[in-house]
């Protein structure tokens, strides 16, 4: 998603890209149009575009508000017992490697309370997930 | 923000006239925003100093390189890609991003091209002014959100001075800048919040130990 947003006023000027004290605006005419770019990551978030633009244009508050960006996705392990997600996949593998045995997945609160054997009795006799989300 | 405003550039040329290769470092955060240390004013810079040295037998080179945050050492000793055989670094940042650069780079030089002035706020576009000092004992509370500390050239608690006259501050004929009052502006502020009795109220001395007169000063987060 773009974190930059102007409205319809926007008349293509270029006050914003030639006032950005970060230089993260940037602009492209070719052929018949004009593009105009941001990049996020060289923005101060200073706000100067939005003082500055003589039509009033840039929508400044999604730039401080912005939204989330979706990163990655992975699998859950949950509690054998309770069933709340404990971590990824990924991370009971890591722990399994670094401490070369498999690491059976309990919540905070089921960890320590009882042996490990009555709570994957309770498990099954539930039928919940006894092991590595499996 | 920390406000920072450039050296003449005389004394940056006298600084760095006896090294063979500059890197010139912006700092991508508040000197950024406030116009004095970012990317386009290290590129002036480095720009001018070329200028400067263009009639000099074997003039320095200077590089241009700016990073979001000069004052984050392990950002720094990471991303900041310094060219071979550079023999100085010329920071654009504040104080504490040149001694962040210095304890980063053991063996390299680096000189300030700022004076960093003050922990301010934009009030005005393109003008930025100084609202606080870092005392570490904030009284804001009881000032209506006004620092006398910062505010006040006489740092003074008790209300304004006999040297305050129509709301502005006698130092404003001195250094020829109309200056308010911080204690004129206090009491105004006190006043609109219906909290004047904040004003008449004794309070202990404030604690000066937490400004700089306990040592340098600082913040760990453990756990």
């Amino acid at each position: 998603m773009s974190f930059f947003k102007v409205n319809e006023k926007c008349n293509g000027c270029l006050a914003c890209v030639q006032n950005c004290p970060a230089g993260a605006l940037n602009y492209m005419d070719k052929d018949a149009s004009r593009k105009i770019y941001h990049n996020l990551s060289l923005c101060a978030r200073c706000g100067n575009c939005w003082r500055i633009c003589p039509q009033a244009a840039i929508d400044f508050q999604q730039l401080l508000r912005g939204g989330w960006d979706e990163v990655i996705e992975m699998e859950l392990i949950h509690c054998m017992v309770c069933g709340e997600p404990v971590y990824t996949t990924g991370v009971g593998k890591t722990l399994s490697e670094k401490l070369e045995r498999e690491v059976a997945a309990l919540c905070p609160e089921h960890k320590k309370s009882f042996p490990l054997n009555t709570w994957k009795r309770i498990a099954q006799g539930r039928g919940l997930h006894t092991g590595n989300g499996k | 923000m920390i406000v920072g405003t450039q050296k003449p550039l005389q004394e940056i040329v006298s600084s760095v006239s006896e090294y063979h290769k500059v890197l010139v470092v912006g700092c991508g955060t508040c000197v950024t925003v406030c116009l004095t240390g970012g990317d386009k004013e290290a590129r002036r810079l480095a720009a001018a100093l070329d200028q400067e040295f263009s009639r000099k037998e074997n003039p320095p080179s200077f590089d241009v390189l700016t990073i979001e945050r000069q004052c984050e050492r392990d950002w720094i000793a990471s991303f900041l890609e310094i060219p071979n055989d550079t023999d100085a670094i010329l920071s654009l940042a504040c104080g504490a991003g040149v001694q962040t650069l210095a304890a980063v780079y053991k063996d390299l030089p680096v000189i300030p091209a700022l004076n960093t002035t003050f922990l301010g706020a934009l009030d005005r576009p393109g003008e930025w002014n100084e609202k606080c000092v870092g005392c570490g004992d904030c009284i804001l509370t009881h000032t209506g959100g006004i620092c006398p500390v910062a505010l006040c050239a006489k740092r003074l608690f008790n209300g304004p001075c006999g040297g305050t006259l129509n709301g502005k501050c006698e130092i404003s004929a001195v250094i020829g800048r109309e200056v308010d009052c911080a204690w004129y502006l206090i009491i105004e502020r006190l006043s609109r919040l219906g909290k004047l009795d904040e004003y008449h109220k004794i309070r202990q001395p404030k604690d000066w130990s937490a400004e700089t007169a306990a040592g340098p000063r600082t913040l760990v987060h453990t756990g």
